[in-house]
């Protein structure tokens, strides 16, 4: 029978070999480390530390297994902090001028020039990137003319650390797992390289906001951080996590089971959260019109992100992130459709009741107008998102403070479309109820006329948006408004006209009977009177659209005049035949027709409309 | 719909969303009805939480794992029925009205602090966890036999860390100083211990916003809670002000127990008067864990967790023993050791199964809250009170 096995010779060399390196026990062990000293050295320590671990398992008496497990653990806990030492010394925020293209021009997007502003990173990486090689992987990528970002446009992981101190920590964090030193080692990598992270988000401008300081902001700031989220995000997930995983599986890779999931995770998980609350805090903000576009933004920049967060997150211990992500991209989906209701209401709900001096185009016109411009700008996302129609106004309401709209003729419209046919629906329906407020009817006619017109002429302008509104809706808003000038053109011109008409001038008998020059004189009088009211109301009235005014004159000529120069052909004679012609016949052909020019033109006349002609 | 089917003026209108609008005449008493059953289930469920264990009901020790989660899906419960009772089929002129319309954006101020905590807190238990992990290093370090100096080292090196790390000031040295590790601070000293787990705390727990306090947002969203006063005390006010108890109460429990940004001055006093039958248990509740917060404040604690304080008294008693330790250890000492050990051991696997779920669980809570603070949104915008919104 043999002997149970003394610990050996080698034993006791490698003994002390991690003796003299017990930081607890010397100074000098304590101020030198291994792994920064000669090559020589680092191989004798964990040869040494082999031989230890060889020794475990053959000696089975119980002095020297306590030996044995001793030696282990100084040489563990050396390990521990050599492991330590050479992350941090290798820990740098990332370098920031890797992330832009220093060749491409900051041009479209969303604003290049902050993100400039905000990196200040000078620092140099350890030698292991240089700026050629920079240029060789962007020029390599596909070309594109968008901005310094085509580097985060795909993931691209950079070496965080260089090869022959991977090739270190590889060699520590071998040994100190095969000794059940795991959750050490796991505990060491993930604290020093989540400093790391964290050093790297502040370079990035990753602010740290709760959902409270955030819904205190006014909106425009937040816009601007919101671009400056978009931009960071970008380069965390495809650059700065990648890097990280990249950086984990080098490390550790083979050595165990899913170590490089769990050191990644230790790594990175606080700084994901912390970068994923922000677009969360964003996605749950109060809804008002305003912010749709940039919560569409937002919501475009994580759509494009999470393929690639799939990616980098893809291990099961990273679920909760992945989650997380589609959670909010499903609240920021959400948060636009609200907006998008919460919008239609405020425009069916807008209150002013001042009405708009002149008739003119009303704010109201012009914002909503602009906004569904917007709107159909970002019509490819938004077609995706909007997948019910307008929840509201199916025909025969009988609600009379909602508009009724049929929504069985805009059959094979996508709901997007229907949406924004029934916002100008909306829309004219509360210009209708702000028509109201003038109380001269032919200013009320005047003013649906502008307008109309107006979004006739907007939608018109946009291909997009003239496409989903469709021609068939065009046409019906074309009618409206010509049908708004002709409403018009009756509430003020029928009864000036009326002055100029035929019947009730001659005495009885007919044509040839005489004309009563009393009744005559009255007509003229009264034409006067009429028209130069008209004149001078309508002056200060207001058809901003140059070609409509034109139109609008012409129209008005076109029965005026010659109505007037047959009534005086037919009957000046009789009034300059008797006294003071000149009260009656005040004006001439052509005084009419200047004073035409002068409707709609929006500023009061001076009194130079007596012109007549001598 | 037929035109007749609607009688109030107000009636006539449409919302835009999807409410369903009920008639109004001869609802009063199914209202009244409904808060009842309200106030009952509250002082129902707040009764079980504050329950002994005995023999027949094995409960769970006060703010464990189990009890937090227990209280979590209590408050999902709650908050389910809150809303019922305060928004479905309910006509939307009826919530903004007084007092209401002072009461709800009040509310809303208060869910948005505790949508914050529910963060800083699942942050928290990430922190909890990290301590599990030192802890399971003791165990598994202190399981080995036969038990020697190298083990022994081993496990008082990460109970050092343990204690250290969670006897420290949460959230005071809030400064996320970029230190690089000077030379001076290797080794495994007992100093370099403790400023490791400073860092690694600082490290952790450095996600929330800057001056972000805990305390602060608690006592916040306490100090405008007022119970409503004679006729407002049948009204809607009532269900809001209990909902506003419930989680001001929930959020505060989650706070004391994990460790969370700044908890100076976390307030142990409420307002609830003693009179309200619902509040009975909670206050009951309240109480017992004030003082148990009042008693380690002191000391600095990172928090009331039931298995946090098991690590805490585990570990220093641990401690203890390593310091002196001898191998080879006597077959008695080593007995009372493993039960020590055990129990440690048996908290970490409540821990390991526990945690993750209940940070899924806050998840939950913040889903829910989320969603029902849109809801009331919606509503309150439909009946057109809200002032422009600040956000």
């Amino acid at each position: 029978m043999e002997p149970p096995e003394n610990v050996g010779f080698e034993f006791e060399t490698a003994e002390k070999i991690i003796l003299r390196w017990d930081s607890t026990a010397s100074e000098e062990a304590r101020d030198k480390m291994i792994f920064e000293g000669d090559r020589q050295e680092v191989n004798l320590y964990l040869q040494a530390v082999d031989e230890i671990q060889r020794s475990m398992s053959s000696t089975s008496i119980s002095d020297d297994q306590n030996k044995v497990n001793s030696a282990i653990q100084i040489a563990m806990a050396r390990l521990e902090d050599e492991f330590r030492n050479i992350l941090i010394a290798q820990t740098n925020p990332i370098e920031t001028d890797s992330l832009t293209d220093p060749n491409s021009s900051t041009s479209s997007g969303t604003g290049g020039a902050d993100f400039d502003d905000d990196v200040n990173g000078e620092e140099e990486e350890d030698g292991s990137m240089s700026k050629d090689d920079e240029l060789v992987r962007h020029n390599s990528g596909v070309s594109s003319v968008s901005s310094s970002y085509r580097s985060t446009s795909s993931i691209r992981e950079i070496d965080l650390i260089p090869s022959d101190t991977i090739f270190d920590l590889r060699s520590i964090a071998e040994r100190m797992i095969s000794s059940g030193y795991l959750r050490e080692c796991i505990q060491v990598y993930g604290s020093v390289r989540k400093s790391a992270v964290d050093a790297s988000f502040r370079k990035l401008g990753i602010e740290k906001l709760s959902i409270g300081d955030i819904q205190r902001l006014q909106w425009d700031q937040l816009e601007a951080k919101i671009r400056r989220w978009i931009r960071a995000a970008k380069v965390c997930i495809r650059i700065l996590f990648a890097s990280e995983k990249k950086l984990c599986e080098q490390i550790f890779d083979g050595i165990g089971t899913a170590i490089d999931d769990a050191c990644f995770m230790e790594t990175v998980k606080g700084p994901a959260i912390q970068l994923f609350n922000f677009a969360e805090a964003i996605s749950i903000s109060r809804r008002s019109p305003e912010k749709l576009f940039k919560i569409l933004d937002l919501h475009d920049a994580l759509m494009d992100l999470i393929p690639d967060i799939d990616i980098v997150f893809e291990s099961k211990s990273s679920e909760s992130i992945r989650i997380q992500a589609a959670e909010i991209l499903s609240r920021l989906a959400e948060a636009a459709r609200g907006i998008l209701s919460e919008f239609e209401n405020a425009v069916l709900r807008e209150p002013s009741k001042v009405p708009v001096p002149g008739g003119t185009v009303h704010p109201l016109t012009r914002y909503v107008m602009n906004y569904i411009n917007l709107i159909s700008d970002y019509k490819q996302t938004l077609i995706e998102l909007i997948v019910s129609k307008p929840s509201t106004g199916s025909r025969y309401s009988g609600d009379p403070s909602t508009p009724d709209m049929d929504f069985a003729e805009l059959e094979g419209k996508t709901p997007l479309a229907i949406h924004l046919i029934w916002i100008i629906v909306i829309l004219q329906f509360n210009l209708e109820g702000k028509s109201k407020l003038y109380k001269d009817a032919s200013l009320l006619h005047l003013f649906i006329m502008n307008n109309v017109h107006y979004i006739v002429q907007k939608v018109k302008g946009s291909p997009e948006l003239r496409e989903m509104i469709g021609d068939d809706y065009l046409k019906k808003l074309t009618g409206k408004f010509r049908q708004a000038a002709t409403s018009y053109q009756r509430a003020t011109w029928v009864r000036v006209l009326y002055c100029l008409r035929d019947e009730g001038l001659h005495l009885s008998g007919g044509f040839s009977s005489g004309v009563s020059k009393s009744a005559l004189r009255e007509r003229f009088k009264a034409f006067n009177a009429m028209f130069e009211e008209v004149h001078r109301t309508q002056a200060t009235w207001l058809v901003p659209d140059s070609q409509l005014r034109e139109e609008l004159r012409i129209s008005i000529t076109e029965k005026l005049i010659p109505a007037y120069r047959s009534f005086l052909g037919r009957f000046r004679s009789h009034i300059e035949s008797g006294k003071h012609p000149e009260n009656y016949i005040k004006y001439s052909v052509e005084d009419l027709e200047t004073s035409v020019m002068d409707f709609f033109e929006g500023y009061p006349v001076s009194q130079h409309l007596r012109r007549r002609s001598q | 719909m037929p035109a007749t089917e609607y009688q109030g003026s107000f009636l006539g209108r449409i919302s835009i969303r999807r409410n369903q609008v009920i008639a109004m005449d001869g609802n009063h008493e199914q209202e009244l009805e409904d808060l009842e059953l309200f106030q009952k289930h509250v002082a129902d469920r707040f009764g079980e939480l504050l329950a002994q264990p005995s023999d027949e009901i094995p409960n769970d020790p006060l703010l464990s794992i189990a009890w937090l989660r227990k209280l979590l899906d209590m408050f999902l419960c709650c908050e389910a029925e809150f809303k019922a009772v305060l928004i479905m089929g309910r006509d939307p002129s009826q919530i903004s009205k007084p007092p209401l319309d002072r009461l709800l954006p009040e509310f809303l101020d208060r869910v948005v602090k505790a949508l914050d905590i529910c963060n800083a807190v699942s942050i928290g238990v990430d922190l909890v966890r990290h301590y599990q992990k030192l802890a399971e290093i003791v165990v598994s370090a202190m399981e080995q036999r036969p038990l020697g100096d190298g083990q022994v080292r081993r496990a008082k090196k990460a109970l050092t860390s343990l204690v250290a790390a969670m006897t420290l000031e949460d959230g005071s040295n809030t400064k996320s100083t970029e230190r690089t590790w000077s030379f001076g601070r290797r080794g495994s000293g007992a100093v370099a211990n403790k400023d490791r787990a400073a860092a690694q705390f600082r490290s952790l727990s450095s996600t929330m916003a800057k001056n972000w306090s805990a305390s602060k947002q608690i006592h916040a969203m306490s100090s405008n809670l007022v119970a409503p006063r004679g006729n407002e005390s049948s009204g809607l006010a009532l269900p809001v002000y209990i909902m506003s108890n419930i989680m001001v109460f929930v959020m505060w429990a989650l706070v004391a127990a994990i460790p969370c940004q700044e908890r100076n001055g976390l307030m142990t006093h409420f307002q609830v008067p003693r009179q309200l039958a619902w509040a009975q248990s909670m206050i009951g509740l309240q109480e017992k864990i004030s003082e148990e917060w009042k008693k380690k404040e002191k000391k600095g604690c990172a928090g009331l967790l039931e298995e946090m304080q098991r690590l805490e008294k585990l570990g220093q008693s641990l401690i203890e023993f390593t310091d002196s330790f001898q191998f080879p250890i006597e077959a008695e000492r080593l007995e009372e050791v493993k039960v020590q050990v055990d129990e440690l051991a048996e908290t970490c696997k409540k821990m390991e199964e526990g945690l993750v779920p209940l940070q899924l669980q806050i998840r939950e809570v913040f889903h829910r809250v989320v969603r029902s603070r849109t809801e009331v949104l919606d509503v309150l915008d439909q009946a057109g009170k809200v002032s422009a919104p600040s956000m």
